[in-house]
């Protein structure tokens, strides 16, 4: 393949690489698992990138590639479930007013979003980046009616997960 | 959902939290392998069909009976089953090039699921076929000793060699499932998963 493209790709993916960086931290739990991840997502977006026409955005036609490598390419599986993912992240959230009770509540909900299977995740994933629910059932191939139904039933499901006992 | 939206615009804050990957990490990283399902689905598909095909060149060569019907009947299944392969050859290429990423997850998923279950019907054809020849070839064998008075001892060898093919296919069965169940175990329960969303 020729150096340009190569020059092109590498440069859109560097500006872009946080769409990949965050389905790595939904579908990993130690820092070698998401670069590895990160790695094969690369790999596979760079594989698919000669068929790339431009007539959508990258981040949009990235987002479909990385999310298809985490959920059905990607060979390993997760081996614990994340807890010292947060950790890495306070500093910035000291910027604004320190909130403790938010604090506590991002990290139990952050817990939750770990608990929950691949295909729950990335539907997830999809309604924290704002994607509307047409082009959530495109990505996953299910039906805009029942996408919308499960994304129900996930918010239901966290809730239980935060709060077992109902109360 | 109140910690929903917190959790959203958190979220959209987060990419400041990414160690970033520079281009020269990129460079780096496109030129290394893959180790996508796909690509161990792809060599262990080739390897059996390279098992399969050069098993029958193994087998002896000679005169497998005097009967020339027996004969014409095996030469028959030999050459059904070189038309049969290569059938299943471009089936096998034709799926496996429409495995493509960039599919909606679903479609991705059934894709690679068809290639593979190419592979299994091969395999299937290829157990039927030894099970036919083996029929054909005993039945004839049986004929002969028959009419020498050793039917008895036939059906003795014949029952002892049943069991021992009965008993190589289940080893390797086994092991196949074995295989194809770590590589595909996510891949299918995600799948299952995906399918429920649309009942």
């Amino acid at each position: 393949m020729s150096d340009n493209l190569e020059h092109s790709f590498v440069k859109q993916l560097r500006e872009n690489q946080n769409i990949i960086h965050k389905i790595c931290r939904l579908y990993t739990n130690d820092d070698d698992a998401h670069k590895d991840l990160f790695q094969e997502i690369t790999i596979q977006l760079w594989k698919a990138f000669p068929k790339f026409r431009g007539d959508s955005k990258f981040s949009t036609w990235a987002y479909r590639v990385a999310l298809n490598t985490a959920i059905t390419l990607y060979r390993k599986t997760k081996r614990s479930i994340n807890t010292v993912e947060f950790e890495g992240r306070q500093h910035f959230l000291n910027d604004v007013e320190y909130d403790y009770e938010e604090e506590e509540q991002l990290k139990l909900m952050y817990q939750a979003v770990y608990q929950l299977n691949d295909i729950e995740k990335a539907l997830i994933f999809m309604y924290l980046e704002d994607k509307d629910y047409h082009e959530i059932s495109e990505t996953l191939g299910i039906s805009e009616v029942n996408a919308r139904v499960k994304m129900n039933r996930i918010k239901g499901k966290l809730k239980k997960i935060l709060n077992p006992l109902g109360i | 959902m109140k910690e929903l939206d917190l959790l959203k615009k958190d979220w959209q804050k987060i990419d400041n939290s990414f160690v970033q990957v520079s281009e020269t990490e990129i460079y780096k990283m496109i030129h290394k392998k893959s180790s996508s399902i796909v690509k161990w689905i792809f060599i262990i598909s080739i390897l059996e069909f390279i098992v399969l095909n050069s098993l029958s060149y193994l087998m002896p060569n000679e005169k497998i009976s005097d009967s020339t019907i027996v004969e014409l009947v095996i030469s028959i299944l030999d050459y059904f089953s070189y038309g049969v392969a290569l059938f299943f050859m471009y089936l096998f290429y034709r799926n496996y090039r429409s495995i493509s990423v960039t599919s909606n997850t679903k479609k991705l998923m059934e894709c690679i699921l068809n290639t593979r279950k190419t592979v299994r019907y091969y395999i299937i054809f290829n157990i039927l076929l030894v099970f036919v020849m083996s029929i054909v070839v005993f039945f004839n064998e049986f004929q002969i000793e028959y009419a020498n008075n050793n039917g008895a001892k036939m059906i003795f060898i014949c029952l002892l060699m049943l069991f021992f093919i009965a008993l190589i296919i289940g080893v390797v069965w086994l092991f196949y499932q074995l295989i194809y169940g770590i590589l595909l175990k996510k891949l299918n329960r995600n799948y299952v998963e995906l399918k429920k969303i649309d009942l």
